[in-house]
């Protein structure tokens, strides 16, 4: 469907999935949640390509390995780490509040989230490139 | 995979799912979730495990990060690390389809359209599940 077609329908155009206007935290760290979501679907296909290299043998595999293990790649490595800790932690905290556990501590929930995040992704840049 | 759900608790018109801004739900009766919902809290705990796991055995603890093709079919080879696999696989597909559903049904996706939509999110999943098994068992037997 277009966006055309979604604004027709009643919806939110993804245009005014960044609007600060009128945004709670909240709802910011949930606008979070899906655009990290989409985009670890879409990594997940291109890793299934990605992988299918192996099946071409040794030399194809070795050979993008060699490539992958450029720093660029690297620090594509370090964002991945951060975009799966960022919807899963953030994830962990929607699910507790959707669920109605620990609802008026929300804020707190994402403080500790966001404090997580952070000390993964140091361990993972550290992991990486140390 | 369930329709009409919000799995990641946008509003979206639908009655029964948790509000898209959760501070709006401090000190208001929680709705009741939907099977969609928690089948999605459920795999999104299920995948914090099994994700942990496989960047932890397949990248951190790696020298350089990748392993080379040697490695990998042997990794893979071992039962207990491909039923893992297998089960991560399935569990992402599953997780990110119905996210990926959800954000349609947010944006406004009704009627036909999100039936093709729906129709067309099963047949990916059965796609992306059957070709990944495939790859996991050809790269295992090329040991």
């Amino acid at each position: 469907m277009t966006g055309k077609g979604l604004r027709a329908a009643g919806g939110r155009h993804p245009s005014r999935w960044l609007d600060p206007r009128g945004r709670h935290l909240g709802t910011w760290a949930f606008v979070l949640n899906r655009l990290t979501g989409l985009g670890l679907v879409a990594y997940l296909y291109l890793h299934l390509i990605v992988l299918s290299t192996l099946l071409r043998g040794p030399d194809a595999w070795d050979g993008l390995v060699a490539v992958f293990r450029r720093p660029v790649f690297l620090a594509l490595d370090v964002l991945l780490v951060l975009g799966l800790a960022v919807h899963g932690l953030n994830g962990l905290r929607v699910a507790l509040v959707g669920s109605g556990l620990l609802v008026d501590r929300h804020k707190a929930l994402l403080v500790a989230a966001g404090i997580l995040v952070g000390l993964v992704g140091l361990v993972a840049a550290v992991r990486t490139f140390v | 995979m369930a329709t009409r759900t919000r799995p990641d608790g946008g509003s979206g018109g639908l009655k029964d799912s948790p509000p898209v801004d959760f501070t709006q739900a401090v000190g208001r009766r929680q709705p009741r979730p939907t099977v969609a919902w928690l089948a999605q809290v459920v795999s999104g705990v299920l995948l914090l495990v099994l994700m942990t796991v496989h960047m932890v055995a397949q990248h951190f603890v790696v020298e350089g990060g990748l392993r080379t093709y040697q490695d990998v079919v042997a990794w893979i080879r071992n039962p207990v690390v491909f039923a893992i696999e297998a089960l991560l696989l399935l569990t992402v597909t599953w997780h990110g389809l119905a996210g990926v559903h959800a954000v349609l049904l947010d944006l406004g996706l009704r009627g036909r359209a999100e039936r093709v939509v729906a129709r067309v999110m099963r047949g990916l999943a059965v796609v992306t599940v059957v070709y990944g098994l495939w790859l996991l068992a050809t790269i295992a037997s090329r040991g």
